[in-house]
């Protein structure tokens, strides 16, 4: 943590940051907070998120850069996270030259956990890497299921689903003023389970976008197994589009512009 | 610059969920599970999402409101509390002290309810004052005080999800205690089977793995039934009876006229689900009751409970982990609120006032002169203003013009006051009859502990500063003073440790020590660990009480001029009388206006077309509401969600109550429906 | 409900410049094709979102039919690319989730295609009657 703290401290005694977005352990719980050079004496309190709270942090910049457009800041980030980053770049939510990662390398219990394939940031500050884990081993159990067993699992989980809305609320990714969970006319309103294609339109939403940190399926409430849908979503944007999530040199996102040929053809009927 | 993440505990149901405020630079911005909460470990219901939404809401009451012929005009604080303190000194002289009753609240921190209920003891001299327990689980307290000899859940909602076998009635799980849904949905991916008995088709009812539709009111008949079949199985646990229990003849001799085929009758449930049920029940290594208020808001409610106690202690089920009679609270604090002694009937801590040690104990406390009678309950306070025996009433954060039953009637009482004083955070039904308004701070602007369900008495953080400038806290004593009985205090934290050392099951507990992940009561002593699950070798009471009960039908039945049952409840996305959740953009989005559940054929038969509005009356009143057409509801069963104060259903409902705890009938009542001219 | 009587309802999304025309050559042409479907006139193919196509699906519909100009011929030049992204994508989603990828068709129809818009019709009306109610729709019956 040495290390950490000693970048940190520098970052915000020279004045290169306004704040350092990390963690701190308050009333015993370990919860985000804001370093400043005003409190630098809490730096010595800083600490990295126990894998067990880990928090969007990501998410959080994102208010605090807009309140503070000028302002540059330095944040905690994970591989996830910072593949977060890289995305919320390219979708305009944040300025590269304002952020500041101080990167974490994850532990290989944690990238097991995750069947994380880069679980480590750009630049490590705490931590050792791991090995990384190349198959989702989740993914591929789902796609051995013949087509009507799938449906039966899938359709089980959705309908557990108590529509609190925690997955879109937890993700980082999740950054749209007017949400397509609420739209009026295209999903339905005011009973649980929610519209059986909840998930799916998510899921749709999340591809190209999902940065597989995992908070989703760890909040969900009805143990649906989130993460494995938005994998799969991912693995066939990868596999359709050749667009690797979250990487800085991957280009714009599919979705976002129309490309100069039509690569794909129609299926047959 | 600042942002900070302030950690705190959720308002609205009793799971009490832990989450963070995100709050930047003085404003709370949002809201977010947090990981390290004990009840809920990361998840939250929609409403918890929510929650910043109503806090900083434009509508929120900010100065106190005095209302001159018929008018409110702003005042001071120091104008508001004169005048209210002059009008209650004014009826204590003219009428008696008796003349003014206190109505409290489950949702306000412990250390507010524990002064508010000290405040009217102690400057009035009686023990007039109570809260919406009563209207939902008060049958609880006293069934399972008479039953065990402790009216709370007896395990922690951690626990149900190593469960075998859970049973779960009169409870919408996933709607009114949704993260708790979340470990009935891990007991169940464990392997658990999951049993549900309502008479509607609820998400969890859907996700059981059997699901049996009770007649509404029949819970009595249904349990008896259980037991009948499992003593007459042999499945009952024998030694446990013997060694942990008494009057267990009385009992068999009641079950023995409720054989399957008969309960089939009442209850409408098939005789092999009967036997099912009784034998996954009984023959599971671990089985847990969960219920909440399709349980208490019956005039059987008190036998409800009671049976549900017998069942569990037939078959040992109890005082082991994973097991247990578990009723979740509907609010953030009604735990805390019944334990702090806002009861006409007991002092903190359950210490019943009819004991003159315990009068003696808190007059030396609190130096003053307090009454060992029984004061009157929330509906015995409506009747008394009727009489004309009470004149003036002192609510705090509460709504009864909305949440009590007959609302009509509740509503003409609180007109015929002379004095009406009320705090709270918005303006309501209740605060426009009111003549002194008095605003509160809400729970994020505030430091206190909830009291959850599983007797999780938890950290309240404050986010913001009181958007009226003042702490409930600071208000109450304030009050207090000026009508002659001087209190004051520095800090939540100071009433808290006053509170505990009058309250045995609160003595070891301060907030330091709740800091990390709060204490379940009992924790007596200062290195207590606090108590998961209670009655473990020796039931509170020392053997647990067997009660014969018999079935009776609930007070009021469909007949050729109110053909259907009116069974009424909660929605997913509003909370009680929808004051907080109405205001969040979110929660409003999934449900705007009231509706009324109503099957298929009952529909077609009336001609109703879903979405059209239609009329819906009982004895006691006509609300208008929209149809909504579904197999939730069998036919000739209709539901009608409760938050929609234009349209309360409270105007429909039944004020019967049970005889024990005058809880109203709030499930059952008979109605008409017609299309709206 | 036996194979024989199980009527299918199908969703047609089509654009306004080459398929719909198409459909209308068809007509004029007095090309005979199942009455199955329901027609939504969209301005390019490239409008329709997949939610749209779940949302059909979570209302009840066997089968869900785009229609757009060929590729090289969308009226705004490119806006078939996303189309054809979009359907790819969720086809193979909707098979990963055994949500029976098969209901959903792509066809490239131009305005001078009446024959091809009714065979299209036609074919995807059969494969849908063979395929028998939706999954969805059982499931939610059930
Ligand atoms: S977190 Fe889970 S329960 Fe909540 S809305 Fe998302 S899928 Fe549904
Ligand atoms: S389950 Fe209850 S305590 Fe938890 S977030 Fe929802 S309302 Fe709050
Ligand atoms: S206009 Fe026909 S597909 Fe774009």
């Amino acid at each position: 943590m040495d290390k950490l703290r000693a970048k940190v401290r520098t970052l915000l005694s020279e004045g290169q940051v306004a704040g350092y977005l990390g963690y701190l352990i308050k009333d015993s719980h370990p919860l985000p907070h804001l370093f400043t050079p005003e409190n630098l004496e809490e730096v010595d309190q800083a600490v990295v998120a126990p894998d067990n709270a880990r928090y969007p942090l990501d998410k959080l910049l994102i208010p605090l850069a807009e309140r503070y457009p000028e302002a540059a800041f330095a944040i905690q980030v994970r591989g996830c996270d910072e593949r977060g980053l890289n995305e919320l770049y390219k979708w305009g939510q944040l300025d590269p030259e304002k952020v500041v990662p101080v990167g974490v390398a994850c532990t290989q219990e944690q990238a097991d956990y995750c069947e994380c394939p880069g679980p480590w940031a750009s630049v490590v500050d705490y931590g050792e890497k791991c090995q990384p884990v190349a198959k989702s081993l989740r993914v591929e159990q789902v796609a051995t299921l013949a087509e009507e067993d799938a449906f039966q699992e899938w359709l089980g989980a959705f309908k557990r689903c108590i529509k609190c809305y925690g997955c879109r609320d937890v993700c980082p990714m999740c950054f749209c003023k007017d949400c397509s969970l609420e739209h009026e006319d295209l999903m339905s309103t005011g009973q649980l389970p929610p519209d059986s294609i909840f998930q799916l339109v998510r899921a749709i939403h999340m591809a190209g976008r999902c940065i597989d940190c995992g908070l989703c399926e760890e909040t969900c409430p009805a143990g649906i197994p989130l993460r494995v849908l938005y994998k799969k979503a991912n693995a066939l944007v990868k596999d359709l589009f050749d667009y690797e999530t979250g990487s800085p040199t991957a280009g714009p996102s599919p979705w976002k512009m129309l490309g100069e040929e039509a690569t794909l053809e129609t299926k047959p009927m | 610059m600042e942002l900070r993440a302030v950690l705190t505990t959720c308002p609205y149901c009793g799971v009490g969920c832990n989450f963070i405020f995100e709050v930047l630079d003085g404003k709370i911005i949002n809201t977010m599970a947090a990981k390290t909460g004990p009840s809920n470990a990361g998840s939250l219901c929609i409403k918890g999402w929510s929650v910043h939404e109503f806090i900083q809401h434009k509508d929120r009451l900010t100065k106190p409101l005095i209302r001159r012929d018929g008018v409110f005009k702003e005042a001071t604080w120091d104008e508001a509390y004169d005048y209210a303190a002059s009008e209650l000194l004014r009826l204590k002289d003219t009428y008696g002290p008796e003349s003014v009753a206190f109505v409290g609240s489950a949702r306000c921190p412990n250390e507010e309810t524990y002064i508010f209920q000290k405040f009217a003891r102690a400057a009035f001299g009686h023990n007039h004052v109570d809260h919406c327990a009563r209207l939902c689980h008060a049958p609880t307290v006293a069934g399972l005080a008479v039953s065990f000899g402790s009216g709370a859940m007896t395990n922690s909602f951690a626990e149900l999800e190593h469960a075998n076998c859970i049973l779960v009635i009169g409870s919408n799980t996933t709607v009114s205690h949704p993260i708790a849904a979340k470990r009935l949905m891990k007991a169940q991916a464990n392997g658990a089977k999951l049993m549900v008995a309502d008479p509607r088709k609820t998400q969890i009812a859907q996700l059981a793995d059997l699901h049996v539709q009770q007649n509404l009111g029949t819970d009595v008949a249904l349990i008896n039934g259980l037991m009948h079949v499992i003593y007459k199985n042999g499945w009952h646990n024998r030694a446990f009876i013997e060694e942990r229990t008494e009057n267990f003849p009385a009992l068999a001799e009641m079950i023995e006229q409720f054989p399957p085929e008969r309960v089939s009758q009442i209850t409408g449930v098939s005789v092999p689900d009967i036997e099912k049920m009784a034998a996954w029940y009984a023959k599971s290594q671990d089985s847990a009751i969960v219920y909440v208020l399709g349980i208490t808001q019956h005039t059987t409610g008190v036998d409800n409970v009671k049976s549900l106690a017998n069942l569990a202690m037939l078959c040992g089920h109890i005082g082991r982990p994973s097991t247990g009679v578990n009723p979740i609270r509907g609010q953030n604090n009604v735990q805390g609120a019944c334990d702090m002694g806002c009861l006409p009937n007991a002092f903190p801590g359950y210490q019943y006032v009819n004991v003159p040690e315990n009068v003696a104990k808190f007059e030396k406390a609190w130096n003053a002169k307090l009454s060992g009678t029984p004061g009157l309950t929330m509906v015995e306070q409506v009747e008394a203003v009727h009489e004309g025996k009470v004149k003036g009433l002192v609510v705090f954060g509460a709504n009864p013009v909305v949440s009590y039953p007959n609302a009509n009637r509740v509503q003409k009482g609180l007109e015929a006051l002379e004095f009406l004083l009320v705090l709270d955070i918005f303006p309501t039904p209740t605060t426009a009859l009111a003549h002194v308004v008095l605003p509160g701070a809400s729970f994020a602007e505030t430091c206190g502990t909830f009291a959850s369900s599983e007797r999780r008495v938890q950290l309240v953080r404050e986010a913001i500063p009181p958007i009226p400038g003042k702490y409930n806290w600071e208000i109450i004593p304030e009050l207090s003073t000026r009508v002659g009985y001087p209190m004051k205090y520095a800090s939540a934290a100071e009433i808290f440790d006053e509170m505990a050392s009058l309250t045995p099951a609160y003595g070891g507990m301060s907030f330091p020590r709740l800091e990390a992940e709060g204490l379940c009561w009992p924790c007596p002593t200062p290195n207590h660990p606090g108590t998961k699950y209670l009655h473990k070798d020796k039931f509170t009471r020392g053997l647990g009480l067997f009660q014969a009960i018999d079935f009776r039908p609930p007070a009021e039945a469909p007949d050729d001029d109110y053909p259907f049952w009116l069974t009424t409840g909660q929605i997913f996305s509003h909370y009680l009388t929808g004051t907080m959740t109405r205001r969040c953009p979110t929660l409003h989005h999934e449900n705007p206006e009231v509706f009324v559940e109503i099957n298929p054929q009952d529909a077609a038969r009336l001609e109703i077309e879903a979405g059209e509005k239609i009329r819906a009356s009982s004895r006691r009143g006509t609300i208008e509401v929209k149809a909504r057409i579904t197999e939730t509801v069998k036919p000739g069963v209709v539901f009608i969600p409760m938050h929609f104060l234009e349209n309360a259903a409270n105007r429909l409902t039944n004020a019967a109550l049970d005889p024990i705890t005058k809880t109203p009938e709030y499930k059952v009542c008979a109605i008409n429906l017609a299309k709206a001219a | 409900m036996s194979d024989q009587e199980f009527e299918p309802k199908i969703l047609g999304f089509f654009c306004n410049w080459c398929t719909y025309a198409g459909a209308d050559l068809a007509g004029v042409s007095r090309l005979q094709y199942p009455s199955n479907i329901r027609v939504i006139r969209v301005m390019c193919s490239g409008t329709v979102s997949p939610h749209h196509v779940l949302k059909a699906f979570q209302k009840g519909a066997d089968g869900v039919l785009i229609g757009g100009c060929h590729i090289g011929d969308c009226h705004y030049l490119r806006g078939n690319y996303m189309t054809i992204k979009r359907v790819r994508f969720l086809q193979d989603l909707l098979k990963f989730t055994g949500f029976e990828p098969g209901r959903l068709h792509l066809e490239w129809i131009s305005a001078a295609e009446g024959p091809k818009f009714a065979q299209t019709v036609r074919d995807f009306t059969e494969k849908i009657r063979k395929m028998g109610p939706a999954r969805l729709k059982s499931a939610r019956a059930a």
